[in-house]
């Protein structure tokens, strides 16, 4: 093969913070994996409710509304946080990640705390019967998810601060926020089959 | 799965289930034959074992398509109808093409070309003895013989065709004797391939046989589904890339258009630190519920660990 004609890509760019970087699109599919597990704890939820009476089991208590309800407005204005920490990875503004990511985290643990002073209101736990092991599943993987993307957002504003960043970070500042528009999302049907759907298909 | 007891809605729709895989499976076969249809096939040991994958594979699926039927099945389920329908497209459609690709890529990766005749001779001895094997089961399916019992008594008149079963695993056993003698030596004296002994359409006939760690030095540029019969002022390669480091084009997904030139991690332990946290903190977790938390805290040191930021910050074209 005698080679005639050459294609030079020394001039091509050596990253692009938005969705063309790859690490976006592995985020996305990261978020469709869990998408699928969390889909599949509903359909075990609602499979399961089938195959009893009452839905909870006597002398289980209704989860409480409020506490979660109010929790939700937390948890969406910090989307907003990790929407500017994005915008301002691209335009490589300092303080722009720094407020971004700070409120993104400041209100993402306000959400965390009223989610544990709810939990210390449950009457049951993840073995006393299988709604009990349901709601438990549901709420600990999704804290799970919600604790180590917090603790890598920590990650990132220490980085900006002390201003130990270059690009290849500011993408990771922008994929940051996918994951958390991700986890914000899927909470809002899991909210809705935990807390509504007890009295909506609860039977007795 | 219908003798399980199932409603019947379940059994109609594991029914058709079952029977779309035969749709899936037949697009697919017919797919191969257009191929080989419009091309020129050269009957070599490769191609010996791609129709033997077709016909075994073929006969497989229309005995599968007979036990996706809910009254067959439920007279023929846990026989060796199913047994002889499992290998069937087990060894047709797995073990069949695995022997055709490897007497198709050996040159490429070891650099000497397989004896041929002994080649076509183990391909016979394979066919023979299979169907030799499988197709008496088919039968003493259908006569009642069920799986997973290790012996029947003689007077069920089931031993001549079990005595060909047995026929035929021994010439399935010289078969494959015969298929490791020849790759034994044509490893050590088949003549030499050189890169491209079949003519072939595809990229890797373009590297060296066996190909260097690299691959390529170069890129090649493709133009088309068969960038080696395309002609050779067509022929491209990439420059501009730096050996130094780890670089990869990243491309638009249908035009394949270069657009980045990104540049992947180093070799770092760190990564390591994270799989083996995960590993041990998931067998731990058989035993006792905390050892969850030390599979995350081992992997997110190790994860962060990989993320910190290494100098130079500044990536340079
Ligand atoms: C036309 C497509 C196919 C259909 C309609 C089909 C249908 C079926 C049905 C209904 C059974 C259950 C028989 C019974 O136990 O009563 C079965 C068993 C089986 N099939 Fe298929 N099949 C098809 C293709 C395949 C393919 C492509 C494979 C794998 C390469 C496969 C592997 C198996 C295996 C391993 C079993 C036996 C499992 C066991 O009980 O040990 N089949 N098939
Ligand atoms: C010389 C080659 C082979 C022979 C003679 C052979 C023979 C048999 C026989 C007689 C059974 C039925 C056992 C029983 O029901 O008591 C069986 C089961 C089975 N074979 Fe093979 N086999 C061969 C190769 C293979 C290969 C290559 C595969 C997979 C790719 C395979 C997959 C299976 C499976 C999945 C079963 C069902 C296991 C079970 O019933 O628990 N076999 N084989």
């Amino acid at each position: 093969m005698t080679p005639v004609r050459t294609l030079d890509v020394t001039g091509l760019p050596m990253y692009e913070i938005s969705s063309r970087a790859p690490l976006w699109w592995g985020q996305l599919l990261l978020c469709v994996i869990e998408g699928s597990v969390f889909s599949i704890l509903i359909a075990m939820y609602f499979y399961l409710r089938l195959s009893v009476d009452v839905w909870p089991p006597t002398r289980v208590q209704l989860l409480h509304t409020g506490l979660p309800t109010l929790a939700l407005i937390p948890l969406l204005l910090s989307a907003g946080g990790s929407y500017i920490a994005s915008e301002a990875a691209k335009k490589n503004s300092r303080v722009g990640m720094l407020v971004g990511l700070g409120s993104n985290l400041g209100l993402a643990l306000v959400f965390l705390s009223f989610r544990f002073v709810e939990w210390r209101t449950f009457n049951f736990t993840w073995a006393s019967d299988i709604h009990g092991t349901l709601v438990w599943s549901i709420l600990f993987l999704h804290t799970f998810d919600v604790a180590a993307d917090l603790i890598m957002t920590l990650v990132l504003v220490v980085i900006v601060a002390i201003g130990r960043y270059g690009p290849k970070q500011r993408i990771g500042v922008h994929v940051d926020s996918v994951v958390w528009y991700f986890l914000v999302l899927i909470w809002l049907p899991l909210y809705v089959v935990l807390y509504w759907g007890p009295r909506l298909v609860g039977g007795a | 799965m219908f003798a399980t007891g199932l409603p019947q809605i379940g059994e109609a729709y594991f029914t058709a289930a079952s029977m779309m895989i035969g749709i899936t499976s037949g697009i697919q076969i017919f797919c191969w034959l257009a191929t080989m249809w419009t091309g020129r096939l050269r009957l070599t040991t490769a191609t010996h074992f791609v129709f033997g994958f077709i016909f075994i594979f073929v006969a497989g699926g229309l005995t599968g398509l007979m036990l996706a039927s809910i009254p067959l099945d439920l007279q023929s389920h846990d026989t060796y109808f199913v047994v002889a329908h499992l290998h069937y497209v087990l060894i047709g459609g797995a073990l069949f093409p695995l022997f055709g690709g490897f007497h198709f890529w050996f040159p490429k990766f070891t650099g000497r070309m397989i004896d041929e005749r002994l080649g076509k001779i183990s391909f016979w001895l394979l066919f023979v003895g299979f169907n030799t094997t499988f197709f008496p089961m088919h039968l003493l399916g259908l006569h009642g013989m069920t799986r997973r019992i290790y012996t029947y008594s003689p007077e069920l008149g089931w031993g001549n065709a079990n005595l060909t079963a047995t026929i035929g695993a021994f010439t399935i056993a010289i078969g494959g004797i015969v298929f490791i003698a020849n790759v034994l030596r044509s490893r050590r004296s088949g003549p030499i391939a050189g890169a491209d002994p079949w003519d072939a359409a595809t990229l890797e006939w373009a590297a060296a046989s066996p190909p260097r760690p690299y691959n390529f030095a170069l890129l090649p540029t493709v133009t088309s589904g068969a960038p080696m019969w395309t002609p050779p002022e067509d022929r491209g390669v990439v420059t501009g890339m730096r050996p130094d480091r780890r670089e990869v084009l990243v491309t638009t997904l249908t035009e394949a258009q270069p657009t980045q030139r990104m540049v992947l991690p180093g070799p770092t332990p760190w990564p390591f630190l994270a799989a083996f946290g995960f590993t041990i903190g998931l067998y731990g977790s058989v035993f006792a519920f905390s050892w969850h938390y030390i599979a995350a805290a081992l992997g997110m040191i190790g994860l962060i660990g990989w993320f910190w930021p290494r100098r130079p910050l500044e990536i340079e074209p």
